[in-house]
């Protein structure tokens, strides 16, 4: 007889205490936000895609296992699906989008981004990346998560995370400063 | 600023407009019960232990004497209740879990060999009203008078009767002793094979919401123990209270002094921040704050009055909850 079947499992389900609906959704909306602004080339669709993961989260917040991922983490996995099935459904359109919003690799970074915000030559940058990298970027300094938070929601390891970061950041860091070719 | 402030260019606050739209969306949709049902059933094995290692569940599933939760089910399991009209909460020691978990001694297990479910009646059922939760409780539900302003009743659901039987292992015992250094008391002569009797009444819930904050309020009758008169009780509380983390002197004072046979033990989980005797309404209960990480304080309250238990678990504001507790009638 397995020890799940006696009653304390379901029971203790059923007690275990809600989050603070309010304050999550206060804590977490700049979160989830940032992290398709990071994510997605095209940032028309932000806010779309924000509101269609809080919708997802919400229907089923009662099956949320704070055992396994803190909210944060399980929020941004359902961000994170989101954003793939976007992207993918958008594949076709996203080489046009890229190549309208995003300056030419041809010139410098530098030179393309001159008259415009950091924001815009962050986001042009972010454009060069690998989805990998740029996912994890997104992650990381869109949505605040740390490197181990990522890793649960990746399936990668810590320290994978914390390589392909460092490599991406250089990557930016270099074009950033211009000082990659 | 650090060196890599630019990382953060792209970052900016969602628009207020966007923030309203959506927070008024989100309202209107609550959750869908069958879902979160078959999730919550398509994930109810598997990591059992864990599970129960949650705060609030654990003080709440101990205190209805419904759960085998790791170490606490040793003082749980093996304690005469007939009658809960007490509950004296102590803290439990987490280098005690700490050291089991070293030596591999996961007792739930352990124990679950022995445990026979003769009654299940499934996962909680939605019904429709407080009347048909009542109905199917089969008692009439106490309500609170007071709710805090806006309060709506948003679910009710009832968990059938369960009975289960446990028969006493002495060497399971002993090996928890062993393992946790508690060389100085002996099993009582004549627990092994002793079988103790578990009956807990239907568990009928309400939860309220009051804006995006919400409170349930779980009730049942008392649940009930029969177990051998020829099992020393106090003996096995003494055990029970070492288990938990009291020094020795304390346990055996203490263990002295409780009637075991309406006293319930209610072991609080390290992770609790905080945990005080309250008076509700002319009763004595337990009130517990515990906050997983990321999220708001919880308030657990919980307390018996005539026949029943009650648990309040709410993360309004604890002078609400207590307001709400001292009506419930």
């Amino acid at each position: 007889m397995a020890i799940e079947q006696v009653l304390p499992a379901r029971l203790a389900r059923w007690v275990a205490a809600e989050p603070d609906w309010e304050q999550v959704y206060a804590e977490q909306l700049p979160r989830v936000l940032n992290f398709f602004r990071y994510r997605l080339v095209d940032t028309a669709d932000v806010e779309d895609l924000t509101a269609r993961t809080f919708e997802k989260a919400w229907r089923a917040r009662h099956g949320y296992r704070r055992d396994v991922a803190g909210f944060a983490t399980w929020l941004l996995m359902i961000a994170r699906n989101v954003a793939i099935d976007h992207l993918r459904a958008r594949e076709r359109y996203e080489l046009l989008d890229v190549a309208t919003a995003v300056p030419s690799l041809d010139k410098s970074p530098e030179q393309q981004a001159v008259q415009h915000s950091d924001a815009q030559r962050l986001a042009a940058l972010l454009a060069t990346l690998p989805p990998r990298q740029r996912e994890l970027i997104a992650m990381k300094y869109g949505a605040d998560m740390t490197n181990r938070a990522i890793a649960r929601a990746t399936g990668l390891t810590e320290s994978n995370v914390g390589t392909i970061l460092h490599r991406a950041v250089e990557e930016l860091r270099g074009r950033w400063r211009g000082t990659k070719s | 600023m650090s060196n890599d402030a630019w990382l953060h260019a792209l970052r900016s606050d969602p628009s207020p407009v966007f923030n309203e739209q959506l927070r008024a969306r989100l309202r209107t949709q609550e959750p869908v019960p069958l879902e979160a049902a078959a999730l919550s059933r398509a994930k109810d094995r598997g990591d059992w232990f864990r599970r129960a290692l949650i705060p609030a569940a654990a003080v709440i599933t101990v205190a209805l004497v419904v759960s085998v939760p790791s170490v606490r089910a040793s003082a749980a399991q093996f304690l005469s209740l007939f009658r809960v009209v007490n509950f004296v909460p102590v803290a439990v020691d987490s280098n005690r879990l700490d050291r089991l978990q070293t030596d591999n001694l996961e007792i739930g297990a352990l124990i679950g060999e022995h445990v026979q479910v003769v009654q299940d009646p499934g996962p909680p059922v939605t019904v429709t009203s407080v009347a048909d939760a009542a109905a199917a409780a089969g008692m009439t539900l106490a309500v609170p008078q007071w709710l805090p302003a806006n309060t709506a009743v948003l679910e009710t659901a009832v968990m059938g009767e369960r009975v289960v039987r446990v028969t006493a292992n002495s060497q399971r015992l002993q090996q928890v002793m062993d393992a946790l250094g508690i060389n100085d008391l002996r099993v009582p002569a004549g627990l092994d094979g002793q079988v103790v009797n578990v009956r807990v009444p239907p568990v009928a819930m309400i939860r309220y919401g009051h804006g995006n904050r919400r409170t349930r309020l779980f009730q049942a009758r008392t649940p009930h123990l029969t177990l051998p008169q020829s099992v020393d009780v106090q003996a096995l509380g003494e055990i029970g209270l070492r288990i938990l983390g009291l020094p020795a002197g304390e346990a055996k004072q203490f263990a002295r002094a409780l009637d075991w046979n309406t006293t319930l033990i209610l072991p609080v989980p390290p992770a609790a921040r905080s945990f005080r005797q309250v008076n509700i309404n002319g009763h004595l209960g337990v009130h517990i704050e515990h906050q997983p990480p990321g999220e708001s304080p919880t308030h657990v309250l919980l307390w018996p009055a005539g026949d029943r238990v009650f648990a309040l678990v709410s993360i309004a504001n604890v002078e609400d909850v207590i307001a709400m507790a001292n009506t419930v009638r």
